[in-house]
């Protein structure tokens, strides 16, 4: 297996022990979500169109964004508490490469989530969730996760330079699930706002993984939405290579790689 | 039985470490809406040389510049001035070169995964310094046997006692099997039989030929341990030689120690007034106080001693032939010449 590899499944290796190791996360991840998407139907029982499809999306969203944001921030977070970031940051690994590791370990988490909520909707609250193309609606999910990931890396970095970080992702969690378009459609924002809505990945996948719940057949559209998420998503990897290797850079000057 | 590499695996350089002009300058920002800068200098100007399988000390109080330097050697700070080479390479290009030649050993109980156990930690770092596959396994297990961890292997970090924990740092520090270990005061906030224990240890990989360098404010330890001592102070070095030839500068000299009560700051300025009195420790508990008085008068200026201690209980009163902590009291203290 090359290095690279290696360092980012051992990063995720060692995220699944502490996961397993603390459970606490249920909480977080399934409660909220769960109660989002009560609310949601709960609101949206009479009205008509696939507000049902939205609601479920949204609280897999929440579930996925909150997860991935809280957990990538965290993942830096977690070692300055442990006292191990000097350690890591002292092996020739890249540091990049293991907060990766990490935030694949947070998707995996992410997806167990949109799977929980996609069951409690159709099993508990009865709502219709007729996907027309299942094989296209789990990868596009997939591929949304990833891109959630990459997006949670790039506010990761920013966790190595300031212990203030946690405030700055607080602020952004709620904005997230509105201009990515996962609790109603885009087009009901104001126009000023679909500019930052199409820098997001999400909302390019949050589309696409529409189009195969209502389409049975690969659509242009659909092609699209996946292709312009998976530039996106290789941009914000880009990203945070590029701020990963800045913000090392600085911290080695400054002194503030393990300020807690 | 622990496997260690030869330390004749050189780079381009004759000692392990060289280190020239060194200086760390950190940027301080105070305040929130009337913001100013201040510059705190940590390390100026420190030059040495450490050579293959030495076992080297860096000693002195809080605030020094130990901590600095061994981050800036271990490429964990880019100085602001100066060079250091490490194994021949420069600390400032060959970055991942250093790190995956290098181990680091840090103090403190902090550092591990707690919540996992001591194998999973030691995989996840064989496995970021690039340690092959092949020989993970063998490695761990024996590096747990020769830390005495090989029992308490599967069980959870946290469940560990101090030195355990201790033990477990080093057992990382080798993982890669390392060429330097730094060691940054690693026997600080152990009990004295946990230190020792650690002390041991340190000794038995200087002697399979590891060269080290350790941070220290415990002199008999450096004086145990070490080859030679270079003495920090404000960021420079004060002095630099063997245990016994620091010792030297303080050979005209006797310490006198006093124990007594009723002993205030008082009666410590007092002392530093009398002309012959070259450096005073005053440990000022609330029970039981303790002078170290360093002189050349030694048993004579016990008249003086005497005299200002009249309303004072005198408990002991020693005079001793003087250690590396009396020899590093007086350096760190300026009065040697």
């Amino acid at each position: 297996m090359p290095q690279t590899l290696r360092v980012i499944y051992s990063a995720f290796r060692m995220a699944m022990l502490h996961w397993i190791a603390d459970p606490q996360w249920v909480i977080p991840n399934v409660i909220a979500p769960f109660v989002f998407t009560f609310v949601a139907l709960t609101l949206f029982k009479e009205a008509s169109g696939p507000f049902g499809l939205y609601a479920v999306l949204g609280g897999g969203m929440m579930g996925m964004w909150g997860n991935t944001l809280y957990s990538s921030g965290f993942a830096i977070e977690f070692e300055k508490w442990q006292g191990t970031l000097e350690e890591v940051v002292a092996t020739p690994s890249n540091l990049l490469h293991v907060i990766a590791g990490r935030s694949v370990s947070n998707a995996l988490f992410g997806l167990t989530n949109m799977v929980a909520i996609l069951l409690i909707a159709s099993l508990v609250f009865k709502v219709p969730l007729g996907v027309a193309n299942p094989i296209l609606f789990a990868l596009s999910i997939v591929l949304t996760l990833l891109s959630v990931s990459a997006l949670g890396l790039i506010f990761a970095s920013a966790f190595v330079l300031s212990r203030y970080a946690q405030v700055f992702t607080n602020g952004l969690e709620f904005p997230i699930y509105v201009i990515s378009g996962s609790m109603f459609p885009i087009a009901l924002l104001p126009f000023w706002i679909h500019p930052a809505s199409y820098l997001l990945g999400p909302t390019w996948g949050i589309e696409a993984i529409r189009i195969a719940a209502a389409q049975e057949s690969v659509s242009v559209t659909f092609c699209l939405n996946v292709g312009v998420m998976l530039l996106i998503t290789l941009a914000y990897v880009m990203i945070a290579a590029f701020l990963f290797k800045k913000v090392e850079t600085k911290s080695r000057r400054d002194g503030t790689l393990v300020q807690a | 039985m622990l496997e260690l590499s030869s330390q004749n695996v050189q780079a381009s350089s004759d000692k392990a470490i060289v280190v020239e002009h060194l200086c760390k300058v950190f940027n301080v920002t105070k305040g929130v809406l009337r913001r100013t800068k201040t510059q705190v200098v940590a390390v100026k100007d420190v030059s040495f040389e450490i050579d293959y399988g030495e076992l080297f000390g860096l000693v002195g109080p809080n605030g020094a510049g130990k901590t600095t330097t061994i981050k800036m050697l271990t490429t964990m700070l880019i100085p602001t001035s100066g060079t250091a080479t490490v194994l021949g390479y420069d600390i400032q290009k060959d970055v991942k070169k250093i790190r995956e030649r290098i181990g680091i050993v840090l103090g403190g109980e902090r550092g591990l995964y707690t919540r996992v156990n001591a194998i999973d930690n030691l995989r996840y770092f064989a496995d970021l310094y690039g340690v092959p596959v092949n020989t993970q396994e063998k490695r761990v297990k024996e590096l747990l046997q020769f830390m005495g961890l090989w029992d308490r292997a599967q069980d959870r970090v946290e469940t560990y006692s101090k030195g355990m924990k201790q033990r477990l740092h080093l057992a990382r520090g080798l993982i890669n099997d390392p060429q330097i270990v730094f060691m940054d005061e690693p026997t600080i906030g152990l009990d004295p039989e946990i230190a020792k224990e650690t002390r041991n240890m340190i000794k038995e990989l200087a002697e399979k030929g590891k060269t080290i360098l350790l941070t220290t404010h415990y002199m008999f330890e450096a004086d145990e341990l070490c080859k030679r001592v270079a003495i920090i102070r404000n960021g420079e070095i004060v002095a630099l030689d063997t245990p016994s030839g620091l010792k030297k500068y303080v050979k005209d000299t006797s310490v006198v120690e006093i124990e007594g009560f009723g002993i205030t700051e008082k009666e410590v300025a007092k002392f530093k007034e009398v002309p012959e009195v070259l450096s005073i420790s005053a440990d000022l508990s609330e029970n039981k106080q303790v002078l170290k008085i360093q002189t050349p008068k030694g048993s004579e200026i016990i008249s003086d001693a005497q005299d200002i201690l009249k309303n004072s209980r005198i408990y002991d009163l020693k005079v001793k032939e003087p250690t590396l902590e009396d020899a590093y009291l007086r350096l760190v203290e300026g009065s040697v010449k």
